[in-house]
């Protein structure tokens, strides 16, 4: 967010500091494993300087020294596999304990906020952000071995020899610079790469997608040029890549060779004068080589913190929004299911732009403008209207999905917000216009609402809906997967096992929006069955605009603007009512190949 | 992924004969940046020399400056180190330069070639294709080519280079010191093979486990009205922590491959340096071998079991780089379906069309189409009518030639489709597919797909002629509206104007309808109606009708059923004649 001036930190790296804190004790186990390593590694190479100094050249037992040197490298390698696991067990364990709170936060996030927020952004940030985020933890036991390398080696070195250490040393800091910088411009670089990539696959899917257009216009030619475009552009980018490769990575490797040159030199120059051993000297050789990696990975740390601060901000900022809907502290209960379902909406006014704090507020009049509304308990009433007259926006202020922002809405007798959620959403089921099923089978989605339903609960649920004949086609039956690898259903079939899942908890009151307008008007009369059906025994709000299913209910009600203009019989108004008429004049041509079928 | 750098799954995997004559043709298909391609190879032969010069060079300074006390000799060394460190600089640069070039451009030229191909095929290799394949050959499968070039190559190449390298420099050392490296072969070997089997296997076990995560989340995320609708918030979040938990333990497994794998290659390093200074030490003391020697083959050892490593991790990237390489050639390789004959014949402007003895079949599938013989006259306006799969729809797509009859031919203008160019077929018959499909683009953009050089004011006269320049206009950037996701967005009735204003930009002689199944809004319905006569007026219409209302203003019907023509004539006559269309026509006016 934008504008915060009371904390000096970022949200992204308060966090970073939460996540870490969480992790505790496998970063103490971490920082343990980096200390013993750095303390055997670097001994390494002085014992092969003993080696050669006194078991090449001195009286020492010839296997002494390799001796050692195998126990203490076999250490080192040892502690070399530890830190990495600890580091990376670290950084996993918190990516997903932060995926899982991710998700569990967005599916609590109220409606008005998913209506602003894009799923590609919601999942960037449970997925590449957190790639980010994670990245750092791994990063703070590895930088803590890598820090204490530097300092140990650089201490023997001082010790050894301050002078030679000093000039061998002199060309190293730059590794780090070079290291930070080509960090720090590869990363834009290789994102651009990306970038480009992402939109030369634009190119292919929206080809491939359209290739009857493509082919019915012979449109060949053009897609064949867009996508030249798209491969040039990645050719620059990705050259551009390479140029920044070409202009780091030898200049890194450069540095420590000028540095062992110089220890050649004056190293040699002091054996020569007796002031240092060829054992140091190439024990000097080894060190140098020692630092390459941690010199260079500690740049690159500082450009992987900024960016994981970024994405953590990003994360942060998904964590930090409140559910806008939520229980009251001590919620009424319903009274009970028997002759129940009586709802009222007084003097309801409501607009989407308003409902989600941030979003750009207009002057255009809402949705609502004080509607009154009273269906009695088993009543079935059918609202009609014109697009954008406020008659779906009613089906969604029951079930508490928004709140209304002036008047009530109550259910048997009860203001929606003084009821707990949970109770409220199973009183109230909806059958929504786009049917959403879930992978899994087709149980697992009808008894969506009450996972504990019994198998003689959830057939009733489908006889009902009149999807349990179709299901009994399936060799697997109610087992059947659905979903991306599962059976394609039609959309009629889809409809029903909506209205099935809907039953499960025998919800007072059941909406349907719009729930039969995907479904091809001459298997319109099948769902028409089933809804007649299932409302019995229940108050029922059906958003419709084919006759056929709004001659289903008790009473219509005509909506404009935002408020009741006349309600009555369907025959009647379509006698007195003009407006209704012409409402009523959208509907569609029947399909004839289905006519036939 | 981290560390992980591909793999291959046992389908995918390419036996050695299938390697090399992928890698060979990719070779061949270098062409004019083959000899850049060579050059590169040698400057990174060269630079790995310089590399392994620096431990020659100190080993000469220890025993002919050193331990002579040779001030001049010391220098000598130091003088040729410098050199070749500053050698290696500028080889090492220019071979990263050159590399990428190559690399690129034969990158982009394999984008180009196999979209292309794709371009050319038929419709009916877009039936037979799954689209999601077909876009993943032209996303990650040449993203794991370029993955290998952009990155794995050089690092790929100079490992090897710098393992063989290092070796011919050993055994030149001492060939007697370089037997002690083989000690540790045996156990580097088991340990690599194993290591290249479980990261593979590892690898692939996280893409899928990834994979299944994101589908949960993108499920998660899109069905969350739903969601919370039935109150399953607590219930959905402890679903996804079970997938979200096994995407965890296949990370754990897979940073387990490379915990164990990493430390035994560097204690087998470690070993053999302590062996070099046993046997090294041995061979000084017996006065067999100068301590420079051994010093160089020490320092020689450092550079010799990274590479080890840096190839067990690489091999997998160059794996699954030639299966996907394999992949896209066998899509080059599929034949096409129709293709343009060697020397087309020019089409009259206009002409009737003739269908005859027609027989189709999708290859390898069951007869579609069996003897057809249909004559449209120029100016004609049929209409086709009949159930879903009958062929209603790929008769008229035969007539645009988007395939090709199985037995019988086509005709147009009395020259046989086949005999022609598809460039010329398209500027005289045009298919307006149901839905209209928009590109990426504006307006005008879209309108222009089949007429890329077509001008804004020819665009305007089209969208005029068919009576809704008005109407796009209005829009608040006019033609240059973008339709984009994001930007503002056309609705149904609007998409499918567009659709029709491209037809009338090109301008054809015969007109293919594929009409829409759903319906539109009334008022829109009527401008799409008003802009669809308009385009009709003065050329020859074939519809593919859904609605009789379409038929009934036909000339004449034509009612396909089971592969064959059953009924034709004006359709008064047909539901005169009591036949099958009759019945079609009074099911239908029963439903609406």
């Amino acid at each position: 967010m934008a504008g915060q001036t009371t904390s000096t930190r970022s949200p992204g790296w308060d966090l970073l500091v939460e996540a870490l804190r969480g992790q505790k004790a496998g970063l103490f186990v971490g920082m343990l494993v980096a200390l013993g390593w750095t303390s055997v590694r670097v001994a390494v190479p002085t014992l092969i300087r003993l080696g050669i100094d006194n078991g090449l050249q001195g009286d020492d037992p010839l296997w002494r020294w390799p001796a050692v040197i195998v126990a203490i490298g076999s250490l080192s390698g040892l502690f070399m596999g530890l830190r990495r696991y600890v580091a990376f067990r670290n950084a996993r364990i918190v990516e997903a304990r932060y995926r899982d709170r991710i998700f569990a936060h967005i599916q609590r996030l109220h409606f008005a906020y998913h209506d602003t927020t894009a799923t590609g952004e919601l999942m960037s940030r449970a997925n590449t952000d957190l790639q980010q985020f994670q990245n750092v933890v791994t990063m703070v036991p590895i930088t803590t071995g890598n820090a204490l390398i530097v300092i140990a080696v650089v201490v023997v070195m001082l010790i050894v020899n301050p002078v030679l250490a000093l000039l061998a040393l002199v060309g190293l800091p730059f590794v780090n610079v070079l290291g930070r910088r080509f960090s720090q411009r590869l990363h834009p670089a290789v994102l651009g790469v990306q970038r480009e990539s992402a939109e030369l696959a634009g190119v292919v899917e929206e080809t491939v997608s359209g290739i009857r257009v493509v082919k019915g216009f012979g449109a060949e030619p053009v897609q064949s040029s867009k996508l030249d475009v798209e491969a040039d552009d990645i050719f620059d980018q990705a050259t551009d890549v390479a140029r920044i490769r070409s202009r780091y990575l030898p200049a890194i490797e450069l540095m420590p060779n000028l540095g062992l040159v110089v220890v050649l030199a004056y190293g040699g120059h002091l054996v020569i004068e007796g002031q240092l051993t060829v054992g140091e000297l190439v024990g000097f050789n080894l060190y140098v080589f020692m630092l390459i990696q941690p010199l260079r990975m500690l740049g690159m740390v500082v450009a992987q913190g900024q960016r994981a601060a970024a994405a953590g901000e990003r994360i942060a900022e998904v964590l930090s929004t409140a559910p806008s809907i939520v229980d009251p502290t001590h919620p009424r209960p319903l009274p009970s299911r028997n002759g129940a379902g009586l709802v009222e909406f007084k003097n309801v006014v409501f607009d989407y732009q308003r409902a989600e704090p941030g979003a750009a507020s207009n002057d255009s009049p809402p949705v609502l403008r004080g509607l009154d509304l009273r269906i009695e308990a088993g009543e079935s009433v059918a609202i009609v209207g014109a697009t954008g007259c406020g008659k779906s926006t009613v089906a969604r202020l029951l079930p508490r999905y928004y709140d209304a922002e002036e008047g009530a809405v109550l259910l048997d007798d009860i203001d929606v917000r003084e009821l707990s959620r949970h109770e409220l959403r199973r009183a109230v089921s909806i059958v929504f216009e786009e049917t959403f099923l879930f992978s899994g089978s087709i149980r697992d989605n009808i008894a969506f609402a009450d996972p504990g339903a019994t198998d003689a609960e959830v057939r009733r649920a489908a006889e009902l809906a009149g999807a349990a004949e179709f299901i009994d086609e399936f060799a697997e039956g109610y087992d059947t997967p659905l979903g991306e690898r599962g059976l394609s259903l039609s959309g009629g079939q889809r409809q029903r096992l909506a209205i099935a899942r809907s039953l499960v908890a025998d919800p007072r009151v059941l909406i349907l929006d719009d729930a039969t307008s995907a479904v091809d008007p001459t298997k319109e009369h099948e769902i028409r069955d089933a809804m007649t059906e299932v409302m019995t025994g229940r108050t029922t709000i059906v958003i419709a605009h084919r006759p056929a299913t709004i001659a289903l209910a008790d009473r219509v009600v005509l909506m404009d603007e935002g408020v009741i203009v006349a309600e009555g019989k369907h025959d009647e108004l379509l006698v007195s009512n003009a407006r209704y008429r012409e409402v009523l004049a959208a509907g569609g041509d029947a399909d004839l190949e289905e006519a036939t079928a | 992924m981290g560390w992980l750098q591909g793999g291959v799954t046992e389908e995918e995997r390419l036996d050695l004969n299938a390697t090399g004559k992928v890698l060979g043709r990719a070779v061949r298909l270098l062409g004019p940046y083959r000899k850049r391609a060579l050059l590169s190879f040698f400057l990174l032969v060269a630079w790995t020399g310089t590399i392994l010069a620096g431990p020659f060079f100190v080993g000469r300074a220890i025993d002919n400056g050193i331990r002579e006390g040779d001030r001049d000799a010391l220098f000598t060394s130091v003088g040729g180190y410098l050199l070749a460190a500053l050698l290696g600089y500028g080889l090492y640069r220019t071979a990263i330069l050159l590399l990428a070039t190559v690399g690129e451009n034969f990158l982009r030229d394999i984008r180009r070639r196999v979209f292309g191909r794709m371009l050319d095929q038929s419709l009916g290799f877009y039936d037979r294709e799954k689209s999601g394949v077909l876009v993943s050959r032209m996303t990650s499968d040449i993203d794991s080519l370029s993955e290998l070039i952009q990155f794995g190559l050089l690092m790929f190449t100079g490992a090897a280079l710098q393992l063989i390298g290092s070796l011919i420099a050993l055994g030149l050392l001492s060939g007697r010191l370089l037997l002690i490296c083989f000690v540790s072969v045996p156990v580097v070997a088991l340990a690599s093979i194993k290591f290249q089997r479980d990261s593979n296997r590892a690898y692939l076990d996280v893409r899928d486990r990834i994979g299944l995560t994101l589908s949960a989340l993108q499920e998660g995320i899109a069905g969350v009205r739903i969601v919370q609708a039935f109150a399953r918030e607590d219930l959905e979040a402890d679903r996804f922590a079970q997938t979200n938990r096994q995407l965890y333990d296949s990370h754990m497994a897979s940073v387990r491959v490379a915990a164990w794998y990493l430390p035994i290659i560097d204690i087998a390093g470690t070993v053999t340096t302590a062996l070099a200074i046993g046997v090294g030490g041995y061979l000084v003391r017996e006065d067999q071998m100068s301590i420079g020697t051994v010093v160089a083959f020490i320092l020689l050892l450092q550079g010799l079991f990274e590479p080890v490593q840096q190839l067990s991790q690489l091999f997998n990237l160059v794996q699954s780089a030639t299966a996907s390489l394999a992949k896209l050639f066998d899509l080059v390789d599929e034949p096409i379906d129709v293709p343009d004959p060697a020397l087309p014949e020019a089409l009259p402007a206009t002409g009737d069309i003739e269908v005859s003895g027609l027989d189709f079949a999708y290859r390898d599938g069951p007869p579609v189409l069996t003897g057809v013989d249909l004559q449209i006259n120029e100016g004609e306006r049929v209409a086709f009518v009949g159930p879903t799969g009958a062929g209603k729809s790929t008769l008229a797509k035969l007539i645009a030639r988007l395939y090709d009859p199985s037995e019988g031919a086509i005709t147009f203008g009395g020259v046989d489709l086949r005999d022609t160019s598809a460039r010329e077929v398209r500027d005289r018959v045009v298919v307006v597919p149901q839905e209209g499909h928009l590109f990426t683009g504006t307006v005008a953009d879209n309108v222009r797909i089949a007429r890329p050089e077509a001008s804004d004011d020819d665009i305007r006269g089209a969208l005029d002629r068919i009576g809704v320049l008005d109407r796009i206009e209005s829009f608040e950037q006019g033609l240059d509206t973008e339709v984009q996701e994001g930007g503002s967005r056309l609705s149904a009735g609007e998409r499918q104007l567009v659709s029709l204003a491209r037809a009338a930009l090109v301008d054809p002689a015969v007109l293919v309808l594929d009409e829409a199944t759903s319906s539109l809004d009334p008022g829109t319905e009527l401008i799409v109606e008003d802009a669809l006569e308009r385009l009709m007026s003065g050329r020859t219409v074939i519809a593919i009708a859904h609605r009789l209302s379409t038929s009934q203003r036909c000339d004449r019907v034509a009612v396909i059923t089971e592969g064959g023509i059953a009924e034709l004539g004006p359709h008064d006559e047909l539901v005169a004649q009591g036949g099958h269309y009759a019945a079609l026509f009074e099911a239908w006016e029963q439903a609406s």
